[in-house]
């Protein structure tokens, strides 16, 4: 899903192809997998860190810090596929629902990110916004990767 | 506190050379790249061989003319 218009678009393109050898899709399905991976062992992590799982071997401050660190590693490969898709794929019909997911998983992450960081009054909210971000980090995944590795 | 931390993380990486494992066999070893050569290294044979049917073709209809005009009445 890409604008091609632009030659900074177009450039960005090409170096994402020649990083990925011309691999891109292959690529882009690791990484978002990895994504998806990793934000099932968040839901655990936080889940520890809010004390509704009490693991002897776990406390929940060192889970609430895991959580932190590996949301950071996420928020940086969610850009980097972002980037990927914007520069390199199409804009298809068949692809409106991944478009709207991807575009709403970045819109709330982004808000998350900020509760984080800026908004300490709202974040009570970071709850709700962490199972949204899940549940659009599938809906993105199942509509383009996970469709790609079921046709496999 | 720092050992459980190191220990969640690790788990975290753990879980990122599963599913690339994981994600990596279900797509296949094969670089798309080097499929797309393959590809067009037999599109070139199946060309070559379309050209060298086409050059005995046309060889054999010179021969049979050629034969035409020699072996006539005459």
């Amino acid at each position: 899903m890409a604008v091609r218009g632009t030659g900074r678009i177009h450039a960005v393109g090409d170096i994402v192809e020649t990083v990925t050898r011309g691999n891109v899709t292959e690529v882009k399905v690791i990484l978002a997998s990895v994504v998806l991976a990793l934000a099932v062992y968040q839901l655990i992590l936080i889940a520890v860190c809010y004390g509704r799982v009490r693991p002897p071997f776990l406390s929940s401050g060192a889970a609430g810090f895991a959580h932190r660190a590996i949301g950071d590693v996420i928020a940086v490969l969610l850009v980097v596929v972002a980037i990927m898709c914007l520069s390199y794929f199409e804009l298809e019909d068949d692809t409106a629902a991944h478009v709207v997911a991807a575009s709403a998983l970045l819109v709330v992450l982004a808000l998350k990110i900020l509760v984080i960081r800026r908004w300490h009054a709202l974040s009570s909210l970071l709850p709700l916004l962490g199972t949204c971000v899940f549940l659009l980090l599938v809906v993105t995944w199942a509509t383009s990767a996970g469709d790609l590795l079921a046709d496999r | 506190m720092t050992r459980q931390v190191v220990g969640s993380l690790l788990v975290a990486l753990v879980i990122v050379a599963v599913t690339i494992v994981v994600v990596t066999a279900r797509l296949g070893t094969t670089s798309t790249a080097e499929l797309e050569l393959r590809e067009e290294m037999q599109e070139n044979r199946i060309e070559m061989q379309e050209e060298r049917l086409e050059r005995q073709e046309d060889l054999r209809e010179e021969r049979l003319e050629q034969r035409e005009d020699g072996g006539g009445p005459g």
